[in-house]
């Protein structure tokens, strides 16, 4: 009774979480199981054949794609955003306010035009090649467009926000006197960073990680545009068999299979932060 | 002459515009214990950072064993740093905190390592603590573990940025002893740095106490404590009634002054120049004093305002002039004496001191 007492400003958000992510989730669960009729009508009929078909060597490496997608994702936004958010959050804090605003800007334009004007950048008639076929560089132009790597910089360029502000909030809790300890204790500044840095800022670099892995798994319409359906990725796959496929069951499992592949890594991520009191979901 | 182990040479250091140190020069010598004290605020944490390295200096110069170090970085001077808050390594354990220097400079194999860390392990009574990790230990014990991770290293100096702040008052006073028995035990040269008079009169072989951004006074505690040089080490250091007084004569070990309707006689402290006829500022030790019933030589006459007995010590309250003067006794008073008792409050020769009142001095409660 304590306990309810305590709790009943979260009745609303239970509420609105159950009729709108548990009672929907419930429906693509049990749509899984279900066959549907030449026009892609749901029928009433228990079936294991979509889960084969997930397991299907076939359908098993859209995941494998879509996994080493968002695994490199994860890996290039780390790598790049790392140095973003440190020098961000030893800035004084005026250029770091404007810092983060600009890291943040982008997220006013919509995605999909973000993603057009990568095409005008990569694209054989784009800035890039033009450019470059003006100097005289090249005679031809470079084929930048329609490959995995394209797929990769748009779906890094998109998601590398989520990584910057998670390693940000972890560079900036750091004690700073633990670094001048270091230094004090006759460590140099490469020895500083992958004693004490690194290891202290672990939990934001696992909490960026995820924050753009988990999306990275499931954007689809980065990949249809700059890697024109070339590999195919579990997004793609899901969103073809929902509209043109008509297969809504197939797809209802390829979704549940994901969110599988989401809750592991989320899990791994959890051991990872664990020591860390303030979390990413929890 | 013998070199100083470091020499302190018109040191000059801004922030911004803030003038923090201000030409400030002195040597620290080898196998003392010096504290730098001061309030809040004067300067002297970020001078012992200028020592560490952790801040540059304007102008001046620092020089270690007679060579320049004041270009050289943190992790190539030969001194080590107690922090404020420890500073230890919350990822490692007790071992891999104490192991970091030797190793971040692999100046020992680990077999050294190994016996090293359970000297200064022994040294700061924490062997079989290696395993912990920081989180895991109390306040006290990370204050050993620190020390512990600086003294490995051999510095020529451990600088100590008041490590005792965050203890309580009992465990305070008992690391204060630890503190100084380490620091006989090894011999290293400490610089100490503390807002507190008690600890540094506790401790130290000398003491630098810094206002303002100056040293305004370095000699031994008991110089310190009985000799200050100027208004402001007399008031910092040990508690004092502060009296306004008149210079009637002046002789060659005493002058005359006069209190109100009390003329008496102060020894001279040699120190300062006092003109016959002028106002000066009398300074005497509360603890020093000693109230009687009975007429006494050479004595303030007062009324007792209140009387307060708190352990073994017994605070008076007397009006003296108009003025409120407060004593201190430890041992059993001459006579039995309750608020509105006329008395008479003598002093210990060495405890009183006339100094001339400096611009902006108030004469006020202590």
């Amino acid at each position: 009774m304590q306990t309810l007492k305590r709790n009943i400003l979260a009745v609303p958000i239970l509420v609105w979480l159950g009729l709108f992510v548990g009672i929907p989730l419930v429906f693509v669960f049990v749509l899984s199981f279900l066959s549907r009729d030449s026009l892609g009508t749901i029928v009433f009929q228990f079936t294991w054949e979509n889960w084969q078909r997930v397991f299907d060597p076939i359908y098993l490496r859209v995941f494998r794609n879509s996994l080493l997608l968002a695994f490199l994702t994860g890996l290039v936004t780390i790598v790049v955003g790392y140095p973003v958010a440190y020098i961000t959050s030893n800035l004084e804090p005026k250029k770091r306010a404007l810092s983060i605003g600009l890291i943040m800007l982008p997220f006013w334009i919509s995605s999909l035009l973000r993603t057009y004007g990568w095409m005008i950048l990569l694209g054989n008639a784009g800035i890039i090649n033009n450019v470059l076929r003006a100097l005289g560089i090249i005679d031809k132009p470079l084929p930048m467009m329609y490959k995995f790597g394209t797929t990769l910089v748009g779906t890094a360029y998109m998601l590398i926000p989520f990584a910057i502000v998670a390693i940000f909030n972890s560079v900036d809790k750091l004690d700073r006197s633990l670094l001048e300890a270091s230094y004090d204790l006759g460590a140099n500044k490469r020895q500083t960073f992958f004693n004490i840095t690194l290891p202290l800022t672990l939990p934001g670099i696992a909490g960026g990680f995820t924050l753009v892995f988990i999306p990275a798994l499931g954007l689809f319409y980065v990949s249809d545009l700059l890697g024109g359906g070339n590999t195919i990725f579990l997004g793609n796959m899901i969103n073809t068999q929902v509209t043109r496929g008509r297969n809504r069951p197939l797809a209802a499992a390829f979704s549940i299979a994901m969110i599988a592949v989401v809750l592991l890594v989320i899990s791994i991520y959890g051991r990872i932060a664990k020591d860390d009191a303030e979390g990413l979901f929890l | 002459m013998k070199q100083p182990l470091l020499s302190l040479v018109n040191i000059n250091k801004y922030f911004g515009d803030f003038h923090v140190l201000k030409d400030i020069s002195f040597d620290i010598e080898q196998g003392e214990f010096l504290t730098l004290l001061g309030p809040s605020g004067c300067g002297k944490t970020t001078l012992l950072r200028c020592i560490a390295g952790l801040e540059s200096i304007h102008s001046g110069d620092i020089l270690l064993n007679g060579s320049s170090i004041k270009d050289m970085a943190p992790n190539k001077r030969n001194v080590n740093t107690v922090f404020q808050n420890y500073a230890l390594f919350p990822h490692l354990n007790v071992y891999d905190n104490i192991a970091y220097g030797p190793r971040v400079k692999k100046s020992m194999t680990e077999a050294e390592l190994k016996e090293r860390a359970a000297n200064v392990l022994e040294l700061v009574q924490m062997l079989g603590y290696e395993k912990r990790m920081p989180h895991q230990l109390s306040g006290g014990q990370r204050q050993r573990i620190a020390i512990a991770r600086a003294l490995i290293n051999e510095p020529a100096i451990l600088l100590l940025d008041e490590p005792l702040g965050a203890l309580d008052l009992k465990l305070r006073k008992h690391m204060q002893t630890e503190l100084a028995q380490l620091q006989k035990k090894t011999g290293t040269t400490f610089v100490y740095v503390t807002h507190d008079q008690e600890e540094a009169l506790n401790m130290s072989d000398r003491i630098v106490v810094i206002d303002q951004g100056e040293v305004q006074q370095l000699g031994s505690p008991r110089d310190i404590y009985n000799n200050p040089v100027n208004l402001f080490v007399t008031t910092f250091i040990g508690d004092r009634n502060m009296m306004r007084v008149r210079v009637l004569e002046t002789e060659a070990t005493h002058s005359l002054v006069q209190f109100g309707e009390n003329v008496v006689s102060i020894r001279n402290s040699g120190q300062h120049q006092l003109e016959v006829g002028r106002e000066a500022v009398l300074a005497v030790h509360m603890d020093k004093m000693r109230v009687s019933c009975h007429e006494q030589p050479n004595a303030l006459v007062g009324e007792v305002l209140s009387v307060h007995y708190s352990g073994s010590q017994i605070r008076i309250r007397v009006k003296v002039a108009d003025r409120q003067i407060t004593v201190v006794e430890y041992q059993k008073i001459d006579c039995e004496c309750e608020k509105g008792d006329q008395v008479y409050v003598t002093w210990e020769d060495h405890g009183a001191i006339l100094l001339p009142p400096e611009d902006g001095w108030a004469e006020g409660e202590v």
